[in-house]
């Protein structure tokens, strides 16, 4: 017999404690998010994929110098440039991304001298569909306020 | 009232109803109280607050294919959902909800509702049988072991209050413990009970015994699914499924109703005042159900599920002997008092 | 009141009367179809379903003679504890390889006829022989009057089930002190 009454009681002192404790959360706050509806808020450092930087003219500081391209190990990253009529800059005119292929290494952004690159706060990011992943930098670049 | 066929075609339509709404929203209840334990706010989706979501599962469960695997034994197959939602419906008929509020105050009620919960109890040991999955036989050998332990204690607690009201008939057994919630058979100071200070524990002994009766976490050894895969229901889709689900929500509520009866008072209002909101009445034993109800769902989730020696062993070595001391000592009690 | 006039009056079927020995015939019918399933199934527990049929129905008859304690008491104790422990006891049974039924004896089919209906007949003559004398009904069947008559005029009969249950336990407890060790 030894326990047995001493079992019965602790084991019920500790099945109120739990339910003391599951009782003390019912009314409180979700801790969760709806989250098609709402979602977290990323944090600065995260790594999305790539874009590029306006700057105070709200355009681009790249300079079409290709490092970007050429320091891609999975040649995502196809850009193209022209230099306009009495200008010694050439003037970006597409960036593409290719995202499917993209494994967010960073050296992109690491080879860029002319701050024109960094990475974006996106993870939302499923579509069903292949072309979805192909970004059009620049169109982003205009759609940001 | 006579009984004529359409008489009691509308009653059994009316039970089929009230069964059917209890079970889908307590499902709903379910979710949203697992949410809330959770700190999360459950169905959101459909409807304001999600209450659309019983309705929309059940149509879900309506239109599934009803499958029935190779090699079973079709016919207690085909059975066993039945069976397992019958005896619910048909518990039913002897629960008074209030004075006039029953649709057959059977003599021995308590015996009715005890005797198709044993029919209950068939039909999970015949689905786990006739699904032809070793995780279904294994749940339905549990699941049955379970109940026919729980049942002892529990119908050694009945018999104790059977012996402070001395009648089986649920309205007769509510009815003596009108007039003020100290009436009541959960309190052991009262003549009564002849000052039997242990009838806390006895409700406490049928409230564990009612958890454990409809397989409920944490005594849900049955469908313990992270090792039965779904336990007795494994093999069984669209309303087979539906069936067993609203079978054990609509025991739930017989439980609860059993548990109301014999130790809070039925419909007993906790203070005897003459006006409306204080008489007996049945929304009193509404409230008194969904409250009962609602720490079924609150022990569901705080506690983990325990092991099935850890479940025979509180019973047989704790709930059984404490229920038939507490039966002896009620007998010895009432006879001084 | 006149018995044989409600005997051979057929009452209409949505009456009271007609509804009630509907559900009769429905429970006979239920008991005969579980009886049936029990003794020709091939599978033991198909056998146990055919049981339990049958007990349901002769609770049903109980219930529909007027004694609802017996009815529930048959429901619980047959179905809920006889018909679960026979489960238990095929389930807990080593499984058995399908046995080969060597061809029987060719006397045996017409032999077992001939005492089936032996017995048959037999109990049928005394049946019709006996003059049947109507029992005084004792109490209205009521949970009440059932305890008071097991513990006066039939008390013997409550002893001795006693004694059967006692032995019962002694044998079990006895059966499982070895343990499992064993």
């Amino acid at each position: 017999m030894g326990g047995y009454f001493t079992d019965l009681l602790t084991g019920t002192k500790s099945l109120i404690d739990g339910m003391w404790i599951t009782l003390k959360e019912f009314p409180r706050k979700p801790v969760t998010l709806n989250y098609p509806h709402e979602s977290v808020k990323m944090y600065k450092r995260f790594r999305g994929h790539i874009e590029l930087i306006k700057n105070e003219e709200g355009t681009s500081n790249c300079i079409v110098c290709g490092m970007c391209e050429r320091a891609c190990p999975s040649s995502c990253i196809s850009l193209a440039g022209k230099k306009p009529e009495g200008s010694k800059k050439k003037v970006l005119t597409s960036y593409i991304l290719d995202f499917t292929t993209c494994s967010l290494c960073g050296s992109c952004v690491e080879s860029c001298n002319f701050d024109a690159l960094q990475f974006s706060n996106e993870y939302n990011l499923a579509s069903t569909r292949r072309e979805d992943f192909v970004f059009d930098l620049l169109k982003r670049l205009e759609a940001q306020e | 009232m006579s009984l004529t066929l359409l008489n009691a075609a509308v009653a059994v339509f009316i039970a089929i109803c009230f069964v059917g709404l209890n079970a889908a929203y307590l499902v709903w209840c379910e979710r949203k109280g697992a949410g809330f334990y959770q700190r999360r706010p459950g169905p959101m989706e459909n409807g304001p607050w999600g209450l659309l979501q019983p309705p929309i599962d059940g149509v879900k469960l309506m239109t599934k294919q009803l499958l029935i695997p190779g090699g079973v034994d079709k016919a207690i197959f085909m059975v066993a959902p039945v069976l397992a939602m019958f005896p619910a419906l048909i518990s039913f008929v002897t629960i008074p909800f209030s004075k006039n509020i029953v649709a057959h105050p059977i003599n021995v009620g308590v015996l009715m509702i005890f005797a198709f919960a044993a029919l209950g109890g068939m039909s999970l040991l015949v689905a786990g049988w006739g699904s032809r999955n070793k995780y279904a036989m294994i749940s339905s050998v549990r699941a049955v072991s379970q109940t026919v332990a729980y049942e002892i204690p529990m119908l050694i607690t009945t018999i104790t209050i059977v012996l402070v009201s001395g009648s089986l008939n649920l309205s007769e057994i509510a009815a003596s413990q009108l007039g003020g919630f100290w009436k009541w058979n959960i309190w052991g100071f009262q003549e009564a009970v002849g000052y039997n200070i242990l009838m806390p524990i006895s409700f406490l002994i049928i409230f564990v015994c009612a958890v454990a009766e409809t397989n409920r976490a944490p005594f849900d050894l049955g469908e313990a699914e992270s090792e039965l895969v779904a336990g007795f229901h494994t093999e069984y889709s669209s309303m087979g499924f539906g069936l067993f689900f609203m079978g054990e929500y609509a025991n739930i509520v017989i439980g609860a109703c059993l548990v109301t009866i014999l130790f809070l008072g039925g419909w007993s209002s906790p203070v005897p005042l003459g006006f409306f909101p204080f008489t007996d009445h049945v929304g009193w034993f509404l409230l008194k159900i969904y409250m009962i109800i609602f720490v079924f769902i609150w022990i569901r989730w705080t506690f983990p599920r325990t092991t099935i020696y850890g479940l025979l062993n509180l019973s047989w070595k704790y709930l059984i002997p404490i229920s038939l001391f507490n039966l002896l000592l009620t007998a010895a009690l009432l006879k001084v008092f | 009141m006149d018995v044989s006039q409600t005997i051979y009056q057929t009452p209409s079927i949505l009456s009271a009367d007609g509804l009630v020995g509907l559900v009769f015939l429905v429970m006979v019918a239920v008991t005969i179809l579980g009886a049936y399933v029990a003794s020709t199934a091939e599978r033991v527990v198909r056998a146990v379903s055919g049981l339990v049929i049958c007990f349901v129905g002769v609770a049903g008859i109980y219930y529909f003679l007027n004694s609802p304690f017996m009815s529930m008491m048959q429901i619980l104790i047959y179905v809920g504890a006889v018909c679960v422990t026979i489960s238990f006891a095929i389930m807990l049974a080593a499984p058995e390889e399908k046995k080969k039924t060597t061809p029987a004896n060719i006397l045996s089919g017409p032999l077992g006829f001939i005492v089936a209906a032996l017995i048959f007949g037999c109990m049928t003559g005394l049946a019709l022989k006996t003059e049947w004398q109507s029992y005084p009904k004792s109490g209205s069947g009521s949970v009440r009057d059932i305890g008071i008559s097991l513990l006066t005029t039939n008390s013997m009969v409550f002893e001795l089930i006693s004694i059967i249950l006692l032995i019962a336990i002694i044998g079990a407890v006895v059966i499982a002190r070895d343990g499992r060790s064993s």
